[in-house]
């Protein structure tokens, strides 16, 4: 009864969960993302092992964050978190030229998966704040972005400390899973 | 013989599966025209306009015509990402180039664009279907005058099916059109661009 009648108030409010996976290399700013998100501030961060998990409330949906560790030893166990995700942001460090071949054999190899099959990707090009940072055009090139052509995609340029271009993002997704609900 | 049904079966059901490349400058009006497209065919209420943002990146909208399915890819705009756009020639099976028909300042930046995606040799044959968008505006420029501003290039289309039609995507007049337009094409040219199966 309860369970009805919180689904019927939260269809009143046009409440809805939806699962979001933040995915990304270690030190590209996933966990700074998560909490600008949450509490719009910057937070201080250590390298997380394992995971965060958090609510975010945009524009009438329910974001049911998660942020995955990215460091190489623990991105095998990315996928025990796949199922019924509704969208991944991937986050690059738009500086580190170096591991962009890296960061994009990892976003392929997930990709790849079946449970990810119908997952949006919104990819933040991250640090644009930092001298040198890589252009949204050059991001979604290293990334082999143009490949896909099955799935929804979108890249921003953010700054996780500014809180630059984050909300643009979000809006895109509310877009699409919106239109996905039709 | 359970091979041979189910072959048979698979090969009676299967669907063709037909790509669609929506080019055009920033602010042509694609991402209008792809939802436009959605709500026309598929009866749903698409995105409202004021809500739709610059697109970086693909929106994909899917709608099906006598068992085809038509694939739209809608891509950014943006001078810096028309690099993007050539990694979808190779398997488009049509474009349409969205022209912003109130946009005469930037009328020669549009012409050059369209001409760099009809020299190229990745998307030669295929059908193209240019739109001029936003007819619902008093000071659009007309089929005709848009023709004329085109016509100096038309030469480079090569042998391929061509058109100019006027749409508004904002008032959905002229999309249904556009779109049966396309598909008579798109089956036309099935020999040279063969379709996909799912």
């Amino acid at each position: 009864m309860g369970a009805i009648l919180s689904r019927m108030l939260g269809r009143l409010w046009g409440e809805k969960e939806v699962r979001i996976l933040i995915l990304g290399l270690d030190g590209a700013g996933k966990t700074t993302i998560l909490y600008r998100l949450q509490i719009g501030e910057v937070v201080t961060t250590i390298p997380t092992i394992g995971f965060n998990v958090e609510t975010v409330t945009y524009k009438n949906i329910k974001f049911q964050v998660w942020d995955l560790g990215g460091q190489t030893s623990i991105r095998p166990y990315w996928r025990c978190y796949y199922a019924n995700t509704d969208a991944v942001i991937y986050v690059v460090d738009s500086v580190d030229r170096d591991r962009m071949s890296t960061s994009k054999e990892e976003l392929h190899a997930m990709l790849d998966e079946e449970e990810l099959r119908d997952a949006a990707l919104l990819v933040f090009a991250n640090k644009q704040d930092m001298v040198g940072a890589m252009s949204a055009a050059e991001v979604s090139d290293a990334l082999g972005l143009g490949t896909l052509k099955n799935r929804q995609w979108s890249i921003y340029k953010t700054s996780a400390v500014k809180g630059d271009g984050l909300t643009e993002g979000l809006d895109w997704l509310v877009n699409i899973i919106q239109g996905n609900e039709q | 013989m359970y091979t041979l049904l189910s072959g048979l079966h698979e090969y009676l059901t299967r669907r063709e599966e037909f790509y669609v490349i929506i080019l055009g400058l920033d602010n042509a009006g694609k991402t209008t025209l792809l939802e436009r497209i959605k709500s026309t065919f598929l009866g749903v209420v698409g995105l409202s306009p004021d809500r739709i943002a610059p697109t970086v990146g693909l929106n994909i909208g899917k709608i099906d015509i006598n068992r085809a399915r038509l694939n739209f890819w809608d891509l950014g705009g943006q001078r810096d990402l028309h690099g993007i756009w050539e990694k979808y020639y190779s398997e488009c099976h049509a474009i349409i180039f969205v022209v912003d028909s109130t946009d005469k300042e930037r009328i020669e930046e549009c012409k050059e664009t369209f001409e760099k995606i009809i020299t190229n040799d990745e998307v030669e044959g295929v059908p193209i279907l240019m739109l001029a968008n936003k007819q619902d505006l008093p000071n659009s420029l007309k089929v005709e005058e848009i023709k004329e501003i085109f016509n100096k290039i038309a030469l480079k289309l090569g042998a391929r099916d061509s058109r100019v039609l006027p749409i508004s995507a904002l008032e959905g007049t002229g999309v249904r059109e556009s779109v049966d337009w396309l598909f008579i094409r798109i089956q036309r040219n099935k020999q040279n661009r063969p379709p996909t199966f799912k």
